[in-house]
This record gives C-alpha cells, structure tokens and sequence, in this order.
C-alpha cells in the first residue's frame, strides 16, 4: 500500500506552451491573427470591433445592432441566413459587451468557404429589417422583466449605477421603456460608424486549412470594406465619490443578494497583477478566504466570490453572493471582517504557497487549446498590451510575499470606501 | 475519432486511458454509479448531499480542494438523476496527486457531525438559491411528480423538499457510502498529456488495495404506460406565462434513442429550426421556446417548453406547439432539413474532442452504458436515422395521452 499520509511530489513547471500569432493587416486595414494549434478539423473565426454599449448614444443600440446582424442583409433574409448557418453547422455567438462587440464562428474546416462568405455578407451589409427589430427587442424586454424578479440581477445592475453612476454606460441600468425607444436608424448608424476594418481586429484559431489567410482575405480583406472618419469616441466623466449602500427591498425574496465593491482599475495599471492575485486569495477560488469562511465553516450560502472587472476606461472590484434573510448581518459582518483581515492577517506560507501554484494551473488552463489562446490573445489586444504582460504577471506570482498582498489589500481593498448593495427581504 | 485504452483491476474499477499531446493539462475524471434515482423516497436528495460530503475529508487527507489547488488543479462534480461524477484539471505532471485525492476519498471519508450539519445548510441554500428563488425556478419540482408516478425520475436531484435534507443522519450517509462508493461501482478515465501504461500502474498502485464491496443491484420499479393526458396549472409571481410539455420517451440504449433526439433537434437545435423559425420569429407568439431530451438512462422525457407573449392566450399557445408536433408525424422531413440536424450532431462531436475534460469524462458515461466505444459509434448511429424513423418515433411520441403539460401562469388580474 502507498503511504497515504505523504501527498505525492508536485511540480509546477515554467513553461508555458504560447502559441505566437501570426500576424497579418489586410489591405483595407483590418489586422488578422492565426493562432494555429489543435488536432480537430475546425477553427473559430472572431471578429471584434469597438462598438460596445459606451459607443452608443441611446441605450441598447450596441446589443441590439450586433445581435440583428443575423437577421438580414441586402442578400438573404434571417430565414435564409439561419438556414445557412444551422445547415453548415456554423456556430454562431454574437456578443455586445460594454467596450467591444465581438461576432464569432466555430466551423468545420469543410465547410469554412460557405460560412464565411455568410459572415462578411452579415457583418458588412446587414439591413436591420424594422419588424426584426422590433421582434427582438420586444422578446429582450421579456427577458429584463424577469430578471427584475432575479434578486442577483438586482444587485448587479444597481451597484454598476452605485459605482459608475446613471450617466454613464458603465454604470446605465436598463429601464422596460428603453425597450420601446430604439429606431432603426440608429442601428444603421452605430453600424456605420463602428463596424469597419480599422476599428477592430480579427482572430482565427485551431487548425488551419490550406490557404486560410488568402480565404480571409477575400472575404474581409478587400479595400471595397471601407475605412471611416467617426471621430473620436464620446467622452464620460468617471463618478469618485464611495461608500453608499442601497437596500432594495423585494418582500417575495427567499434570499437577498449582497453585491460590495468599488471602482478601481483595468489589466493596464501597474498594480494590476498584485490586485488580481489579491483578490484570488480573498474570494477567487474555492480556497479562498470568503469561500472557506463563509460557506465552508459557517454555512451561509451556497457560493460567495469576489471578482475584478478589467473595462477599457476603468475597473471594479466586487464581493457577491446570496443569503437566507435571517443571517445577512451576520453574513455582512464575515465579509467585512474578511476585507479588514485581508490586510493584517498575512498568509501563511501554506497559504501562499497553494494560492500561487493554484493560480499557475488557472493560467495553464485558460491557455489549453487554441481557441483559449485566442481568447487570452484578444484581452491583450483590447487593451493595447503584448505578451510582456504575461510575463510580468509571472514574475509577480513567483515574486509575491505576504506583506505584498497585505499592502495591496491596504492600498485598493479598503472596506471604509466600498459600495454596498443588498437586494431582498 | 476519440482513442482510448482500458485495464480493469482486480477490485472491480475499470479504467479508460486517452492520450493527448497537444495539451500541457491531464483530466480525471472518477464515475460512480449512483444517482438520485437510487435513493429512499422518503431520503430524497441524498446522492446530491453526499456528492458535497465527498470534498469535507477523507481517511488520510483533511483537504481535498486545498491539496488539489497545490498541485495546481480545479475540480468540481455534478449529481444527476442517473450519476454522480467527480472531476479535476491538473498539469499533466501532477497527475498522481489526484489519483492520491480520489482514491483516498474512494478508501473512506471523515465524516462528522459538524460536516454534516454544515454542508446541509449549504445544500438548503443551494436549494433556495437555485429552485425557490429563481423565476420558474420550481417548474420541474412540479412537473417531475406529474410526469412519472412510479419511477424515482419522479423526484429532482436536489430532492422533494427541504425536510428531507434537514433529516438526513450520519448513519445513512455512513451506509450509503458502503453501498455505493467502491471501486466495483466505479469508473475512473483519464484524458491528457500521459502515458496509458503509466497511468494504469498509478491506478494499481492508488486504488488496487481499496476493497471491491459488496455488489448493488439495482431494482428500481418501471414506470407504466400512461393513459390519458395530465394537466397542471400554477400560479406565480413570474411576468411570462410559460407552457412545459412532457412526452415519454425510451431511454439511452434503445435503438429508437437517436431519432428521438433529431427530432428535438429538428424543433429546436438552432434558429432555423422549427419552432424558434415559426413559433417565434414567423408568427411572433413566443419570445423563447426549446425542446429537448432529458437523455437518461432508464426510458425519460420528450419536452417542449415555450413562453408565449402576454397577449396571446394560453390555450392557443398550448395549441401552436401541439401543431408542431403532428406536423412531425404528418409529414416526413425533407432531406436537407435530416442533413442539416445530422450536421450539427457532427460538428457538436468534434468540436467536444478538442477538451481533454469533456473526453475524459464522455470515454466514462459511455462506458457506464456498456462500452467507451459507443460514443465514436454515435455519429453513425445519427447518421443511419431515416426520414421514416422520424416520423415512426414522432408518431408514437406526441400522443395526447403520452403527455404532460404544466401551465406556468402568471396571476389573475383581479
């Protein structure tokens, strides 16, 4: 029999399996990336552009304008577009996000030509059929009245307009009406103005059939996809101020959600990397201190997870979860005694030692296979960064002391100057 | 083309090995062949309970998830009706950690009281969380019971009710893991960056002294036939009505398994399937419709489930998706409509091979069944089905006395 008391020998190893990019621009200025790697026949095909919800002047209009590009172009109507993709087995995501939108395929290499030829007629010539629209929005409208019955969807939306304040998209939280105000025009607008070779990039990962970069450049490569002068982007002033809290009461609730946070910065600040790790140890894997406490050993709820959110203008850091109604205050009290702890309790070396090796298998994982190398690549390129940035993050989880992570918690995670939102009975 | 090797030990456990160099990760994935289905109906919820015990400490090792995160692995599990499967990531290298981690809770866990009380509070609030406090959250707590009255498919995996967890005891979970977590009732795969040889002697070294125990047989009561439709209407705080059909169907291994599920496919897999391309965008009834398999192991369901918009009455709604479902039968399918479901299948396949979790954990569901080579087998098997399959299986599926049907409403206006 082994010796179960002695846990086998570890190894975390540094070296991390890259897959470089290959870059090409093509001729009308859109930058492409292959990023060749897998053993399957199929690659994904992403597209983003700059034309996320803070581009638009009138809510919805990002999410709805990405999300009707199936629905119609001067060629084929949604009947025959749907078709199409199902036909070709084309999985097709489309995705509005605050600062990007990004449209993309999973296909078969064997039926890569058709799928494309579908996508560039989709995103360079869609006509955003009036009825469509409306069809959409009012189906969207459904969805947001029972999210308003989700106490976390409460939570969520509320502390974005706590931390960014209503005026700002970041911080914008969706009225029914809003719903009924979007005009077609706007659509065509938002995507003239935004959805052109220069405002974006695109990305191709897995295994790449033959004469794939002549294959895009046919169908999103040629000068006949034009270049704009859109001007600058609108310019929004960030809210500074901190520390309120708002109790939404929702009688009906069997729990309330807890959302506490503040706003802070993105992946390009200097201290990004100390405040991730920091915040990894404080609610970020199931190890963590908020997880251990408040569910492990007090049995509060079910999960509970602190996070920070990198946008392209700023950044936040936010503790969620749910409770049952009769242990919220207790509940609050672990979390801000957690918060307080963060910077006079130092991890031990037991501690540290697992949080940094856990980290070096997340980072592993999230770049398991080509499509995930794209995504992690795509994070660097929205932010204007290079693969130094791996590299420093790294050095700094190699480097990282207790001390560190007790400064950075005394530097950013502060509870004196957190939001606090709660959502229930 | 997914390729594997097996070695069965002494013990019972069967092991299935892929090979994958393409990925610095390994896969672990340990089955056990036990699910909500196997429990007491008065202990309800009791597999899913014990799949949270799995992570409070075993014989030899008091942290699971913190000697799994210093080898630089995730884990995590999931309870069915059917299964209960425990899985992690690792870097390949660190392979043997987990074998150490499984096979220890494998040999005997920590129970406790405290634990026990703890991790029940824990599942209460996941019960909460996720079924009594989600809109539409306790629709199939409702339509389980309506749907089957014999089979234990009649209870979800988070259990009838609450009580039922409160009460669970040490004993019976002591008991439960001697009835079911052994190597025998085990099924342990392995995707990733390592060597089939290799892994089989850690498999040997790990879990080779863990006692057999003694067998389980599995007798659980068919559900009979049903013969008349059954109706249910509930009143909720919710801002949709919305409308769930059931339909027996067979289960996995019946030859008829795969035209079922093309025809959940040709209703919904993808916008241009019928009921989202008519029910939805054409007459702008509904705002979101599915229909799927529930693709259990003993005979499940065929179910549709549909919100239609607020100004369309209930019944006609109820109505559009009975159309729909003796247009099946009525008229087969065109050939391009049975290629492009048969497309979709094809390409879902591939593209779950390029994760070595998703392998890891297919190779042990499908050796579960009979064999890991069954799953490459399933393209074909999708392929062979005919128009005339179809409309056979649809004939004897959409039978108003084969259904179920929950009307999910909001309230009355007064």
């Amino acid at each position: 029999m082994p010796n179960r008391k002695q846990p086998p020998p570890i190894n975390i190893v540094s070296d991390i399996p890259f897959i470089k990019p290959k870059g090409v621009e093509m001729d009308n200025g859109l930058p492409v990336y292959f990023l060749e790697g897998g053993i399957e026949e199929f690659v994904k095909v992403e597209l983003v552009f700059f034309a996320g919800s803070y581009m638009q002047v009138r809510p919805l209009v990002s999410h709805a304008t990405s999300n009707l590009l199936r629905t119609g172009t001067i060629r084929k109507n949604r009947e025959e577009i749907n078709e199409l993709l199902d036909y070709y087995s084309a999985f097709l995501q489309l995705e509005a996000q605050k600062d990007i939108v990004s449209i993309s395929i999973h296909v078969l290499n064997k039926h890569l030509e058709p799928a494309l030829q579908l996508l560039s007629d989709m995103v360079r010539n869609p006509v955003f059929p009036e009825d469509e629209m409306r069809s959409f929005l009012k189906n969207q409208q459904q969805l947001h009245l029972i999210n308003q019955k989700k106490v976390q969807h409460l939570a969520r939306t509320y502390f974005n307009e706590l931390v960014y304040g209503e005026q700002h998209p970041y911080g914008y939280r969706l009225k029914p009406e809003d719903f009924e105000c979007v005009e077609r025009s706007d659509l065509q607008q938002f995507h003239h103005n935004w959805f052109y070779p220069g405002n974006g990039f695109c990305i191709i990962s897995g295994r790449m059939p033959p004469k794939i970069e002549k294959t895009i450049a046919t169908y999103f490569g040629d000068k006949g996809w034009k270049n704009i002068d859109t001007g600058k982007p609108p310019v929004y002033h960030l809210l500074t101020s901190g520390g309120r809290k708002v109790n939404l009461s929702v009688p009906v609730a069997m729990q309330s959600a807890i959302r506490i946070g503040k706003q802070l910065f993105n992946r390009t600040h200097p201290a990004y990397h100390r405040l991730k790790i920091t915040n990894t140890l404080l609610g970020g894997y199931f190890g963590s201190r908020l997880m251990q406490n408040v569910r492990q050993e007090k049995g509060y709820t079910y999960g509970i997870a602190s996070n920070i959110i990198s946008l392209l203008r700023s950044g936040y850091f936010f503790i969620s979860t749910q409770v049952s109604a009769d242990v919220l205050q207790p509940a609050l009290e672990e979390i801000y005694k957690e918060l307080k702890d963060l910077r006079h309790k130092p991890a031990s070396k037991d501690e540290l030692g697992s949080l940094k090796n856990f980290l070096y298998g997340s980072f592993l994982r999230s770049l398991d296979g080509p499509s995930a190398q794209g995504e992690r690549f795509k994070e660097l390129l929205v932010f204007g960064l290079d693969f130094s940035h791996h590299d420093d993050y790294l050095k700094t989880l190699k480097s990282i002391t207790a001390d560190d992570i007790m400064a950075t918690a005394a530097d950013y995670l502060n509870e004196d100057g957190m939001m606090e939102v709660v959502a229930g009975r | 083309m997914l390729t594997y090797e097996k070695h069965i030990l002494s013990n019972g456990l069967r092991i299935l090995v892929h090979h994958d160099e393409t990925t610095p990760m390994a896969a672990v994935n340990v089955l056990y062949d036990v699910g909500a289905r196997d429990e007491h109906p008065d202990r309800t919820g009791f597999a899913h309970l014990f799949e949270h015990l799995m992570f409070e400490g075993s014989v030899n090792v008091s942290r699971f998830d913190y000697q799994l995160q210093h080898a630089g692995g995730e884990n995590n599990a999931f309870t069915t009706n059917d299964i209960t499967n425990y899985y992690s990531t690792l870097p390949a290298q660190n392979l043997e950690t987990a074998f150490w981690l499984e096979s220890d809770r494998m040999l005997g866990l920590a129970f406790s009281e405290e634990k026990l009380a703890t991790q029940k509070n824990v599942v209460i609030e996941e019960y909460r969380q996720s079924y009594l406090n989600q809109p539409y959250g306790d629709a199939w707590l409702l339509m389980r019971p309506l749907v089957y009255h014999v089979h234990p498919y009649r209870w979800a995996t988070i259990g009838k009710n609450i009580e039922h967890i409160q009460n669970a005891s040490l004993q019976e979970v002591r008991d439960f893991f001697t009835t079911f977590y052994h190597p025998a009732n085990a099924i342990l795969s392995v995707a990733g960056h390592v060597d089939p040889q290799k892994v089989f002697d850690l498999a040997e070294k790990w879990f080779g002294g863990i006692m057999p125990g003694n067998g389980y047989l599995r007798q659980l009561p068919s559900e009979p036939p049903q013969h008349e439709e059954r109706k249910m209407k509930v009143e909720r705080d919710v801002p949709q009505h919305q409308i769930y059909m059931a339909f027996h169907v067979c289960g996995r291994l019946h030859p008829d398994y795969h035209a079922t599920d093309l025809l959940s496919d040709i209703l919904s897999n993808g916008e241009s399937a019928r009921l989202p391309a008519r029910l939805v965008h054409h007459h702008k009834a509904f705002s979101e419709i599915n229909a799927y398999i529930t693709g259990n192991l003993d005979p499940g369901l065929f179910v549709i489930a549909g919100k239609p918009h607020n100004e369309v009455d209930e019944q006609e709604a109820e109505d559009m998706l009975w159309q729909e479902t003796q247009a099946l039968i009525a008229d087969p399918v065109s050939k391009r409509e049975l290629q492009k479901v048969k497309n979709r299948i094809e390409a879902t396949h591939t593209f779950a091979e390029s994760n070595v979790l998703s392998k890891a954990m297919n190779l042990a569901y499908y050796e579960l069944q009979g064999d890991a080579g069954l799953y490459n087998r399933q393209i074909d098997a999708y392929a062979r089905v005919t128009a005339g399959d179809l409309q056979r299986t649809a004939t004897g599926t959409f039978r108003r006395e084969n259904a179920s049907v929950l009307h999910y409403g909001r309230p009355a206006r007064p």
